[in-house]
């Protein structure tokens, strides 16, 4: 019985909406290429937006869903396009198919950055919050210095690769699609269940039984993969591939995709990716000269706008006002309020993390009022 | 080897000065100024504009330490002060937008091209048979000078015990009549002033200027202030120090040097994972 | 609710796909066969890619200056045959990725023949798309032997890094006594030349003392001045700002030796001064702002004229790069403003590389040959 109603709840539109955007990219762009109207830009800026894609969900993996900052995705990237592409250059003299060499260094640069990742996993299981975040960034910023200085990966002069060709972003699109079925049944599941678990409240995981140590290695270990294939996918499109194309800054440009598209929120962070490079890509071609700094600061402004709206105690009154799901859901309200308690899905949007110090010092707020326990909020207001 | 030294102590009390602002802010109003680095960028391009205008080096400096006082009581004001009681990681994210911000703002205004900047000339003075440049023991004397001034203040002072109180428990500081938001506010202005007093001794020792000065020192002074403890004065004093002279003996060691900055990263993670909140840092108990 | 969340964001995304769809397939916009972009050109388009922002902004910049100099000399004079050339260097931050960006604008555009990009690592980039479709590139100054080694439409103006290098060593090992280097190891221009002249003294026999620093992480360089310490030569290959640092480093440190750049030295007279440093500063260069030489003083009157600054090398170079296509070109009979890139690639490689083919320009007499390396004289340049 569950078994059908699992499927069936499969082909719903909110569970689709993923796949569906991907995959109108995919055919928009395959219809207007066999009509010869895809200009080698647009497929470029299609497979960079696909691996920004890629990278986006799997650093939302750690940051959004496992609550952890990681301010080191690049170097995983990095990892992965450097020795990927190691491999496929060795790969082009041995097989033909230049998508089987493809396929073959994106699970090879997929699986060294998923070692790399467990790597920063192990550390993670001791740290917390912010020491975390500065020993992600330490390890981003080894892991290119190492890569800098070896002559067999071309030193400073970069890493020389074969260029796919103008039919990359098909590939990269499919393997986008391919990622987000595998990384949205994950966080579909019981396991995806635990690793917020773990983000809400750690200790109370633990109390309930849940692993923490092979979920957060786990999701380490998952998230580095996607990046490490998105490397190959990057080092198929670009050459040479430089160190310094991996900085701190770049893991900082994946980390605003996926604060503007919401944490936790795949959705988001597809748009936002896509979004981003869109912008950088016009951005770029139009603004001449120094001004392109400007492009910098507009950036910063909606980057520290946008956090401060979404998060700020004080706006919290003004963010219910001009909700949008608030507005609906007080249509849907005077329809039928009971309904509200069966809706499975509202448990989510209801924020369960009760940090520590609001619950021993709540009396002494002078802020905010007093507010009972948090889930009921959502569930009959 | 006396050299090295000398040149890594002086390194390391420019990046204690910097980490001292980070594990201030830290300690007391509890998040992570990520832009703090940006503000000895700001220092260093006040002191280019007072030389250009033929103002004297030390008008230089003075003018450096009040406008980087300003800018940090106005970024925690516009930025940092919106969100408090909000997620630490939304603020660390404000916290980048902020550098960015400024880094942007100072190319937009003065070009993205390094430009020098002459504060002063000195001569060389013989240690025991090495050439210590003057500058490198100024800068150690008035740094060493500046944390000792620092120490006491924190400890005897009724602001300094006022500090202290809001960082071990804001709600009971409040209770007891501690102004938080006045403290805050002058934590952020004792930080920057010392992220200028940095920029003006990186600038004796790398007479040059570009929008993003400060974004690696700032990277390295963190790790610094992580690695000596974070939220602990002495901590970031003995991170910076520690951090200082291991980079100048990896670069003086040529197969290490093209890794000096790999090196002094994996020291930290190193630390951090034989002693998890630092060399000097205080435990904190979670509760449930 | 939260359906209609996702409703809006579909709705948006599929928006924003479509839009940069829209904006792509407005141009003569067919991929595949050549010549299809430049069938509506009206005039000769020459393109590059150079860093127009960034740390490295001030070469784009200068290539960028010299070259519209050029360019606009050319259509004064008439152009070629009346039609006249239109020159676009788009910003690519001394990046590989931005270059490629770059190139595919360009040559959607209707670039026809190009000057490369400013860089090394972006010319490479650059390159890799040029072989693919057969365009014509001569860079005036990515001077590492990559950028056209086994490409044969591939060609530069400046030295390549090798020569650089190697003449280094010549002159040191006759001078001196005891050479020093210092290096940087992120960057490729600094390698190149280091690899060859390291060959070089193996070469000669000569032995000397290295120090490396990352211009990324590292712009302190007491360390690397206190190991050459006795030495009464250094040999700096790389950029001026971070030779000027070394230069005042030196004199801070009380080091006496002769300090001794390469081309990238060029810009440095405006970052250092006998205040500030003490020791004798001189740099390999073509080009020599205050020559007497016809050519290149007329051309630094024009540039001051023009962009009220002296020129640098890399803006000389950017106006020969241009004369030497106009040139070669002019040599070919190239009549056809619709050109395809691929033809006219191979109309200009032939022109180029005949054996009567040369240019007098801002950087000295210059003849090519097939692997695209440029012959010149070089020079040293004293600067204090």
């Amino acid at each position: 019985m569950n078994y059908f109603k699992n499927i069936k709840n499969a082909f719903k539109f909110k569970n689709c909406i993923n796949y569906i955007i991907v995959g109108a990219m995919l055919i928009i762009s395959l219809v207007m290429s066999s009509m010869g109207e895809l200009p080698r830009s647009s497929a470029d800026l299609l497979a960079q937006m696909g691996y920004s894609i890629l990278l986006a969900v799997s650093l939302n993996l750690v940051v959004g869903f496992l609550g952890e900052l990681s301010l080191g995705h690049a170097g995983f990237m990095c990892v992965g396009a450097y020795i990927g592409c190691y491999f496929a250059n060795s790969l082009y003299e041995v097989i033909d198919s230049k998508l089987l060499v493809l396929i073959i260094s994106m699970l090879i640069g997929g699986s060294v950055a998923a070692v790399f990742g467990l790597i920063i996993g192990l550390p993670a299981l001791r740290l917390k919050g912010d020491y975390l975040a500065i020993v992600t960034l330490a390890f981003g910023e080894i892991v290119r210095t190492i890569f800098k200085n070896q002559p067999a990966f071309g030193a400073a002069l970069g890493l020389s690769t074969k260029r796919f060709g103008s039919d990359l972003y098909i590939v990269a699109l499919i393997v986008v699609l391919i990622s987000l079925f595998l990384i949205q049944n994950i966080i579909r599941s019981k396991h995806g269940r635990a690793i917020t678990a773990i983000r809400d409240n750690e200790i109370a995981a633990k109390a309930m039984g849940i692993n923490i140590t092979y979920y957060k290695l786990f999701v380490f270990v998952f998230a580095a993969f996607f990046a490490g294939v998105a490397g190959v996918i990057f080092g198929s499109k670009v050459t040479p591939v430089t160190y310094s194309f991996f900085s701190f800054n770049y893991s900082i440009e994946i980390l605003v995709m996926v604060v503007l598209g919401g944490m936790g929120n795949i959705t988001g962070s597809i748009i936002s990716a896509v979004f981003i490079t869109y912008l950088n890509f016009q951005l770029q071609d139009k603004l001449p000269g120094e001004l392109a700094a400007l492009k910098y600061l507009v950036y910063a402004i909606i980057l520290i706008l946008v956090v401060i709206y979404n998060n700020a105690p004080k706006l919290a009154a003004l963010r219910e006002k001009l909700s949008i799901s608030n507005a609906i859901s007080s249509k849907k309200k005077s329809k039928n309020p009971a309904a509200q308690h069966d809706d499975k899905n509202r448990w989510d949007v209801v924020p369960t993390k009760i940090p520590m110090d609001e619950i021993v010092s709540t009396d002494l707020k002078q802020e905010k009022a007093y507010t009972p326990d948090k889930p009921e909020k959502g569930g009959t207001e | 080897m006396l050299s090295t030294l000398f040149d890594g102590l002086s390194l390391g009390a420019i990046y204690a000065l910097i980490a001292l602002g980070y594990t201030m802010v830290y300690g007391i109003a509890k998040m992570l100024n990520f832009a703090h680095g940006d503000i000895i960028m700001v220092g260093a391009y006040t002191i280019l504009t007072t030389l250009t205008m033929n103002g004297h080096p030390i008008i230089g400096v003075v003018a450096a330490v009040l406008v980087c006082t300003v800018a940090g009581i106005v970024i925690e004001k516009v930025a940092y002060k919106p969100l408090r009681g909000a997620s630490p990681l939304a603020v660390l994210i404000t916290a980048i937008g902020v550098s960015y911000f400024l880094q942007s703002v100072a190319q937009l205004i003065f070009g993205s091209k390094s430009q020098a900047v002459q504060l002063a000339s000195f001569g060389t003075v013989k240690i025991a048979n090495a050439e210590i440049n003057i500058g490198t023991l100024i800068t150690l004397v008035v740094g060493a000078v500046i944390m000792i001034a620092l120490t006491l203040f924190v400890k005897y002072t009724r602001t300094g015990r006022a500090m202290q109180a809001v960082s071990e428990d804001r709600g009971a500081a409040q209770l007891m009549g501690v102004n938080v938001n006045k403290i805050i506010m002058i934590t952020f202005a004792i930080g920057s002033a010392l992220a200028a007093a940095a920029g003006v001794f990186y600038l004796l020792q790398i007479p040059a200027v570009s929008p993003t000065l400060g974004s690696m020192p700032g990277i390295k002074a963190f790790a610094a202030a992580v690695i000596g403890g974070i939220g602990s004065i002495p901590g970031a004093m003995l991170g910076g120090v520690v951090l200082g002279v291991v980079e100048k003996f990896a670069l003086s060691v040529p197969a290490l040097a093209p890794y000096a900055t790999a090196i002094e990263f994996a020291l930290l993670i190193l630390i951090l994972l034989v002693r998890p909140i630092g060399i000097l840092g205080k435990k904190r108990r979670e509760k449930v | 609710m939260k359906t209609f969340k996702k409703v809006v964001a579909a709705a948006m995304s599929l928006a924003l796909i479509g839009s940069c769809f829209a904006g792509c397939g407005a141009k003569n916009a067919k991929s595949g066969a050549a010549g299809e972009y430049t069938a509506n050109n009206t005039e000769y388009f020459i393109g590059s890619t150079g860093p127009l922002t960034g740390d490295a902004a001030s070469y784009g910049i200068s290539v960028n200056n010299g070259a519209m100099l050029a360019v606009e000399e050319i259509n004064a004079a008439g152009g070629l045959n009346g039609v006249k050339f239109k020159f676009e260097m788009k910003d690519d931050k001394a990046t590989a990725q931005d270059a490629t960006t770059g190139y595919n604008s360009l040559y959607e555009a209707g670039m026809q023949i190009s000057l490369g990009s400013v860089t090394t690592d972006s010319c490479d980039s650059f390159a890799t798309s040029a072989v693919e479709d057969n365009l014509f590139y001569i860079t005036p100054s990515a001077s590492a032997a990559k950028v056209i080694d086994g490409r044969d439409n591939g060609f530069r103006v400046c030295f390549g890094d090798p020569d650089q290098g190697t003449l280094a060593a010549d002159y040191i090992v006759e001078t001196y006594k005891n050479a020093g280097v210092i290096y940087n190891t992120s960057d490729s221009y600094s390698m190149g030349v280091y690899e060859a002249f390291k060959a070089e003294m193996g070469v000669k026999g000569a032995t000397f003392t290295e120090a490396t620093f990352d211009a990324e992480n590292n712009k302190d360089f007491s360390t690397q001045i206190a190991t050459l310490k006795d030495c009464d030569v250094i040999f700096l290959p790389m950029y001026y700002t971070e030779g000027s640092l070394i230069c005042k480093a030196a004199t801070a440190k009380g080091c006496k030796a002769d300090l001794i750049g390469t081309d990238g030295f060029d810009g440095i007279a405006d970052l250092i001064d006998s205040k500030t440093v003490s020791n004798k500063v001189k740099y390999i260069t073509p080009f020599d702002a205050e020559s007497k030489n016809e050519t290149v003083s007329k051309f630094v009157e024009s540039y001051k004229a023009k962009y009220g600054k002296t020129p640098d090398q890399f803006a000389a170079d950017g106006y020969d790069a241009i004369y030497a296509i106009y040139n070669a070109m002019k040599a070919a009979g190239v009549n056809d403003v619709t050109i395809a890139p691929s033809d006219l690639c191979e109309t200009v490689k032939a022109s180029i590389t005949a054996s009567d083919f040369s240019l007098t320009g801002a950087t000295g007499t210059m003849t090519w040959d097939a692997t695209g390396a440029c012959h010149k004289e070089l020079q040293f340049k004293d600067v204090l």
